[in-house]
C-alpha cells in the first residue's frame, strides 16, 4: 500500500469515528470524554477474538460492536439521566478506567506493551466503504423521527418533554448508535495497524473528535465528516509538525470560537436541493455585481 | 366525571407556598381562565397539572385517570397540550419540523426505520407531514412552515407553538401567558383563535392570562389567585364584582 493510501485510509477511519461523535455532540449536544474508549473496545475485542478465538474477521467486528454496545448501555443507563455537564465527567472516568483496565489485563490484552499480531484486513475500499455507509446511516437518523426528537431535546429538554418526548429514552438512542459506530471504526483500526496499545485511547482522542466535529461545524454532519478530513490530514500532511499538533488544534479552536462559532459550515449540509438553492444565490449574487459593474 | 379534575392540589418551594388548595374541573369545550398578580403561582399550576413538578398533596384527574405521580412525558400523551410563557420553540428545526417534534412520539416506525429509509418510514413520515400541515393551516401558519421560528415576529412564533401543542391531540390545552408580548391586532387575532379551536376541537382550555379584556371576554369560568390562593371562582361577572378581588388588583379602600 502507497503511503498516500495509507494515510488516507487512517483518515477515513477517522472520518468513520467523528460521524459517531456527532451524532451524540452534534445532534443532541452530549460530549463525551470517554468516545475513544468505544473504539477500544472495537479493536480490542475484534482482534482477541479473531487471535484467540480464530472468528473470522468480519463476525469478530459484529460481535465486538455488540459488546460495545451492550457496555455502552451500562455506561449510559444512569448517565442519561444526569444533567449535561455530568454525562462529560462520567464518560471521562469510565474512558480511563477502560484504559487503566487494558493496561492491567496483561494476559489478554497485553498490557501496556500492545496487542500484537493482528492481520491486516482493512483496505483502504473497505473503509472508504465504511466510511460512505456510516456518513448514509447517520445522515438518515439526523432527517428521521429520532433525529429530530434529538434535536429538540438538544436545544430544551423541558419543551421537549411536554410534547410527549422520552427524554432519557432519545439520548439513549443516540449514544447508543454513537457507541456502535465508533467501536465499528475500532474494528477497522486494529485490522488496519495490526497492533494496538490503551495510550492511544486516552480522552485527548475524543478531545481531538470533538474539536473536529465543532471545527466543521456542529449541527452539521457534513462540516463534522469535512473537520475530520482537514483535521486528521493536517498532521499526517504536516509530519514534521506532529509534536505542535495540540497547540495547533488549540489555536484553530480559538479561532473559531472567536470568529465562527457555528463552524465552517454552520447549520449548512450537503445535499442536491442544498447545492442547487447555493448555485442559484451565487448566481444571484454575480448578477448584482454585473449590474453594479455595468452602472459604474 | 368531569375531563379535567384538579384536586386540592398544593406545593411548596421550601418555604414558599406557591399553590394552596388549589381545585378545579374543566369540561370538554369550556374555556377556564386563571388570573392573578405576578408570583400568584399560576404557573406553577401549569407545571404542577402538565408534570413538570409534582403536587406535595391533592390529585389531578385526566379522563378518569390519575396523572398526578406520572412523568411529564406521559401525561402529555394522555391528552394534556400546552404552551409556555417564555416561547419555547426548537433551534436548529423549521416552523413544520417544530409542529412534527410533536408527532414523532406518535409516529409508528422503529429504529431500522431510523435509520434506512424503508418505505414504513417514509410512509409515516408523509402522514406525519400532513397532520402537521393541517395543523399550522388552522393556526393560519402554513405559509411559514420552511421558515426557522427564531425570524418571525413574537405573534407568529405563539401560533407555532399552538400548533405543535394541537399535533399532542390534547383534550385538555394550557396556555400559559398566550397573549404577552402581542400588540393589540394580534390579541385580537389571536383571542378569536382561541374560540375557534375551542368550538371546533372541543377541548378544555386553560388560560393563564394578564390581559383582563381577554380573559373576561371568552372564558366561561375564573379563577383569581393571589399569593397561592384562590381568592374567587365564578362567571367573569361575578368575579369582577367581588370585593376581594378588586383588593387584590385595586387595593383596600382606606
Amino acid at each position: 500500500m502507497t503511503l498516500y493510501l495509507s494515510i488516507l485510509t487512517q483518515i477515513l477511519i477517522t472520518v468513520v469515528a467523528v460521524c459517531g461523535v456527532y451524532v451524540l455532540t452534534g445532534l443532541t449536544g452530549m460530549f463525551s470524554l470517554g468516545q475513544a474508549a468505544f473504539m477500544a473496545v472495537g479493536s480490542y475485542a475484534s482482534g482477541i477474538l479473531v487471535v484467540k478465538c480464530g472468528f473470522p474477521f468480519w463476525l469478530a467486528c459484529i460481535l465486538a460492536v455488540l459488546i460495545a454496545v451492550v457496555i455502552g448501555y451500562l455506561v449510559g443507563f444512569p448517565t442519561v439521566r444526569l444533567r449535561r455537564d455530568y454525562i462529560s465527567l462520567v464518560t471521562l472516568g469510565f474512558g480511563e478506567a477502560i484504559t487503566a483496565l487494558l493496561n492491567r489485563a496483561t494476559k489478554l490484552t497485553g498490557g501496556a506493551s500492545g496487542f500484537i499480531g493482528i492481520p491486516r484486513k482493512t483496505t483502504f475500499l473497505l473503509a472508504l466503504v465504511s466510511a460512505i455507509a456510516a456518513i448514509a446511516i447517520v445522515s438518515w437518523f439526523k432527517t428521521s423521527k429520532y433525529g429530530r426528537q434529538c434535536i429538540a431535546v438538544r436545544g430544551d429538554e423541558l419543551a421537549a418533554k411536554a410534547m410527549g418526548i422520552n427524554v432519557p429514552k432519545i439520548k439513549m438512542n443516540a449514544f447508543l448508535l454513537s457507541v456502535a459506530v465508533t467501536a465499528f471504526s475500532g474494528c477497522l483500526y486494529a485490522f488496519f495497524i495490526t497492533y494496538v496499545d490503551p495510550t492511544i485511547f486516552g480522552w485527548k482522542k475524543s478531545a481531538d473528535w470533538v474539536i473536529m466535529v465543532f471545527f466543521g461545524g456542529v449541527n452539521s454532519l457534513t462540516g463534522s465528516v469535512v473537520g475530520a478530513f482537514i483535521l486528521s490530514g493536517l498532521p499526517e500532511v504536516l509530519r514534521s509538525l506532529d509534536q505542535y499538533r495540540s497547540i495547533i488544534y488549540a489555536i484553530l479552536v480559538l479561532l473559531i470560537i472567536n470568529f465562527k462559532p457555528s463552524g465552517i459550515f454552520g447549520e449548512w449540509e450537503l445535499s442536491p436541493r442544498n447545492l442547487k438553492a447555493l448555485g442559484e444565490k451565487l448566481a444571484k449574487r454575480s448578477r448584482k455585481e454585473e449590474k453594479t459593474d455595468g452602472a459604474a | 366525571m368531569a375531563l379535567l379534575e384538579v384536586k386540592n392540589i398544593s406545593k411548596s418551594f421550601g418555604g414558599l407556598k406557591a399553590i394552596q388548595d388549589f381545585s378545579l374541573e374543566a369540561e370538554a369545550g369550556e374555556i377556564h381562565g386563571i388570573i392573578g398578580p405576578n408570583g400568584a403561582g399560576k404557573t406553577t399550576i401549569f407545571n404542577v397539572i402538565s408534570g413538570v413538578y409534582t403536587a406535595d398533596e391533592g390529585s389531578v384527574t385526566l379522563k378518569g385517570k390519575d396523572i398526578t405521580k406520572m412523568e411529564q412525558y406521559l401525561i402529555t400523551r394522555e391528552g394534556m397540550g400546552r404552551t409556555f410563557q417564555n416561547i419555547r420553540l426548537f433551534k436548529g428545526l423549521t416552523v413544520l419540523e417544530n409542529v412534527l417534534c410533536a408527532f414523532d412520539p406518535q409516529s409508528k416506525y422503529g429504529i431500522v426505520g431510523g435509520l434506512l429509509p424503508t418505505p414504513k418510514r417514509l410512509s409515516e413520515e408523509k402522514r406525519g407531514r400532513e397532520i402537521c400541515e393541517q395543523y399550522l393551516e388552522l393556526v393560519g401558519m402554513a405559509d411559514y412552515k420552511n421558515e426557522r421560528p427564531e425570524n418571525l415576529a413574537y405573534g407568529k412564533q405563539r401560533r407555532v407553538e399552538i400548533a405543535r401543542a394541537l399535533t399532542c391531540h390534547p383534550k385538555v390545552l394550557l396556555l400559559d401567558e398566550p397573549a404577552a408580548g402581542l400588540n393589540p391586532t394580534e390579541v385580537s387575532e389571536l383571542t378569536d383563535l382561541i374560540q375557534r379551536l375551542s368550538v371546533d376541537i372541543g377541548f378544555a382550555i386553560l388560560l393563564i392570562e394578564h390581559r383582563l379584556e381577554l380573559v373576561m371576554s371568552i372564558s366561561h369560568k375564573i379563577h383569581v389567585q393571589n399569593f397561592g390562593k384562590t381568592i374567587a371562582v365564578g362567571t367573569p361577572d361575578e368575579v369582577r364584582q367581588n370585593p376581594e378581588v378588586i383588593e387584590a388588583y385595586l387595593g383596600k379602600e382606606e
